[in-house]
């Protein structure tokens, strides 16, 4: 199992790759997993970086021949294998759909512009070379055909093992993930600033983590805004259990495991228009909420599901039936052809 | 990036000034280009790369083939055989010596010696008919750092030849269009055949299979709309098979009555041998359209889904293939529907210009800066081995070129759009 890593960052990547090892050894295969650390800046550095995973021989090991190579996302798929998995989580998107927006990383000098050329010339040759290429979603497959012309079949990863249960649709809304810019936590503080009866908690560490400390300070917000930092799995499922509903409102998020974590605790979740992967499985007044990006609608539909516990309760109730068919023997299956 | 580019343009009378002028505003709004001026000798300032369109004739792609000859950049070759530019470059300018160059090039010795035949007139100019058995191509586009081709088979064509460089292939980008038909003739239904008429467009063949259909549906008529020739009895062709009322001639149309005339049509007839490996924009001008097209099977025209062409083999069997095809799509009106909508799509798909203008600025980044990234990669890489004292011409080090090469980054790569 490949797995580009970042070190001290874990997110749902690191989770799904961790979980997968887990679930192929639980089922008797020999599973190991192989992570090279991967840093995306300067950006003329990529291709260098993934070529370490070129160079790296997983044909066997100590005389035995290793069956199958599993990659997930950039650049452990650039590693050679005769059978060779990929399930894609997600590209280097600096080089693609972030190119020339705030999250790129690429210049306007012909060095610049052709070291994004050349990661586009690696996803091509190395993506192709899959004997089977998997998407974590439809978000990510349409990314994949669109830039490279590359079809992938989708296959939804399921979310962690927790102790998921539902125990009351609580006072507080609860936010769950990685405080970077791109998932946008400070809309929901925005959203908080909109609504004085609005509580939320947001669980999870990262970059983004001070500048939105002083939004919520900015804002006044503290009694009704807990940052609980990195939650123990305990912990989470404990706030998955007793909150009334779950924002997740990433751009243009490639899947995000939250939605299904949420659904399987029966809460319903509010995301947004622009979100994408959550948006394959949040559907507006079904399994949740869907708004536009505003704070103001954010607050308007967290305010509409407190008046409304009944339709909460069901529709976090229909989110369990959809999160409950994914589960790691079909996933596994599909992965290994079986 | 900035970008020189050289091309003839309208108005100069060309299909690839037509491309060009259809083609510079989608870059220009992409990247800076500075249009090259005819007949100029030194390259615009300040620019990272040249674009230089070459096609077979010679009075507007001389002056293209001289500026490339003096800063070579990246071609885009819109005829894979240019024997006709060889030619006219030096045979028409009194330069023989560089034709018996080319053909040496081409062919050894024999070439050499065929060439002397045909520049002291003992042997049949080979331009005429055997073209694409001396392309000359390679004389031409040797120096190109890379080469940009419309089809596949002109990529393979170029691999034959010996080209090693790169090579991307992008498609022709179709133009966008408002005509809808407004048929003026009383005719069951109206075939098409336009561009200029030459040996190429298989014209006694195309009239023979249109007199077989013509016996049986009276009704039906040709439009035959482009210069002829010299040397083409358009007229006799037409009387020998008695089709005078049946066939429409048009020697020249200017671009509204060409697009009128091609609405107008139900079904388009596009054949050609030989080919000199080109892309037709007159197929292009159908497919947007979405009209049926009837085609050889051969080159460029191969590459077309079965959905939007019916492809006719050039061989013995040719005028009975195209006399069938012609009286399916005369007999069938949702069989024309079905190819009209599906030339449509395609046209829409793979003739897109934006998609056109993307793939270009794809090729020419790639083509400025990927040398520098492979080299930065190495160097990176050679660095590392030195801190560790590895020689860097060790087997180890090559090792990470053919890996480079491996993910099409290594300087031999075959690329592809």
């Amino acid at each position: 199992m490949c797995h580009a890593q970042v070190p001290f960052a874990r997110g749902g990547a690191e989770l799904l790759a961790e979980n997968l090892v887990t679930e192929l050894r639980e089922r008797n295969h020999e599973a190991e997993l192989v992570t090279v650390p991967f840093k995306w800046y300067p950006a003329n550095t990529v291709v260098t970086q993934s070529l370490v995973w070129r160079l790296l021989d997983l044909d066997e090991v100590q005389g035995r021949r290793v069956d199958l190579v599993i990659a997930t996302k950039f650049p452990s798929y650039v590693v050679r294998h005769p059978n060779k998995v990929v399930w894609l989580v997600h590209q280097f998107r600096q080089a693609y759909d972030l190119d020339r927006t705030e999250l790129g990383e690429y210049g306007e000098e012909v060095f610049d512009r052709a070291s994004r050329r050349a990661v586009h010339r690696l996803d091509r040759t190395t993506l192709s070379e899959a004997r089977r290429l998997f998407a974590i979603s439809e978000n990510v497959a349409t990314r994949l055909d669109q830039s490279l012309g590359l079809k992938a079949e989708v296959l939804r990863p399921p979310p962690q093992s927790l102790d998921y249960r539902c125990e009351e649709y609580g006072d507080f809304v609860l936010s769950v993930g990685r405080l970077d810019r791109a998932k946008r936590v400070d809309l929901l503080l925005e959203a908080a600033a909109a609504d004085g009866d609005l509580r939320v908690v947001i669980a999870g560490e990262g970059p983004d983590r001070d500048r939105l400390e002083e939004l919520a300070a900015k804002h006044r917000l503290d009694g009704r805004v807990t940052f609980t930092g990195r939650l123990d799995d305990d912990a989470l499922a404990d706030h998955y259990a007793r909150c009334l509903a779950v924002f997740y409102a990433p751009v243009d998020e490639d899947l995000g495991f939250v939605p299904y974590e949420a659904f399987l605790a029966e809460k319903p979740v509010v995301t947004t228009r622009d979100a994408g992967g959550p948006l394959e499985v949040v559907v507006d007044q079904r399994t949740g909420l869907v708004c536009e990006p505003t704070p103001d609608a954010v607050a308007q539909a967290l305010a509409w599901l407190r008046s409304h516990p009944d339709e909460a309760r069901a529709q976090g109730q229909a989110g369990r039936t959809e999160a409950a068919r994914l589960t790691w023997d079909a996933t596994v299956d599909r992965l290994l052809g079986t | 990036m900035r970008v020189a580019y050289y091309s003839p343009l309208p108005p100069e009378r060309s299909g690839i000034a037509d491309y060009s002028a259809h083609l510079l505003p989608a870059l220009e709004q992409r990247i800076d280009v500075k249009v090259a001026r005819r007949r100029s000798r030194r390259p615009p300032r300040g620019c990272d790369v040249a674009l230089y369109h070459l096609g077979n004739n010679p009075g507007a792609h001389e002056w293209i083939v001289e500026a490339f000859r003096r800063s070579p950049g990246v071609v885009v070759l819109h005829d894979v055989v240019l024997h006709h530019l060889v030619a006219g470059m030096t045979i028409a300018r009194a330069k023989p010596e560089g034709y018996l160059d080319a053909m040496q090039r081409e062919s050894g010795i024999v070439g050499r010696l065929l060439a002397h035949g045909v520049v002291d007139g003992l042997l049949q100019p080979l331009w005429e008919d055997r073209a694409a058995d001396f392309p000359l191509t390679m004389w031409v586009v040797e120096p190109a750092t890379g080469i940009i081709v419309h089809s596949h088979y002109a990529e393979r064509c170029l691999r034959k030849l010996g080209f090693q460089r790169p090579v991307w292939v992008i498609p022709m980008p179709a133009w966008p269009v408002d005509v809808t038909a407004s048929r003026t003739q009383a005719a069951d239904l109206v075939i098409g055949c336009f561009g200029h008429m030459n040996t190429a467009k298989r014209l006694p063949q195309l009239l023979d299979a249109f007199a077989r259909l013509h016996a049986r549906r009276p009704g039906a008529r040709l439009v035959l709309g482009g210069s002829p020739s010299p040397g083409i009895d358009l007229p006799g062709l037409v009387s020998a098979c008695n089709l005078d009322d049946a066939v429409v001639r048009h020697d020249y149309l200017d671009e509204d009555s060409l697009w009128q005339q091609i609405a107008d049509a139900d079904v388009l007839v596009n054949l050609r041998s030989p080919t000199m490996g080109e892309t037709s924009g007159m197929v292009v001008r159908a497919l947007s359209l979405g009209k049926p097209l009837v085609v050889s099977d051969v080159g460029w025209f191969s590459e077309l889904p079965n959905e939007v062409a019916v492809k006719v083999p050039v061989d013995e069997r040719e005028t009975e293939m195209l006399d069938r095809a012609l009286e399916k799509l005369a007999a069938d009106e949702q069989y024309r529907e079905r190819m009209g909508k599906a030339a449509v799509a395609w046209a829409r798909s793979e003739h897109d210009l934006d998609r056109t203008a993307d793939l270009y600025v794809a090729v020419l980044e790639e083509s400025v800066g990927l040398p520098q990234v492979e080299h930065a990669v190495l160097r990176d890489v050679a660095g590392a081995a030195a801190e560790l004292g590895v020689d860097p011409d060790s087997s180890e080090l090559t090792d990470v070129g053919a890996r480079l090469r491996e993910v099409g980054l290594g300087q031999e790569r075959s690329t592809n759009s």
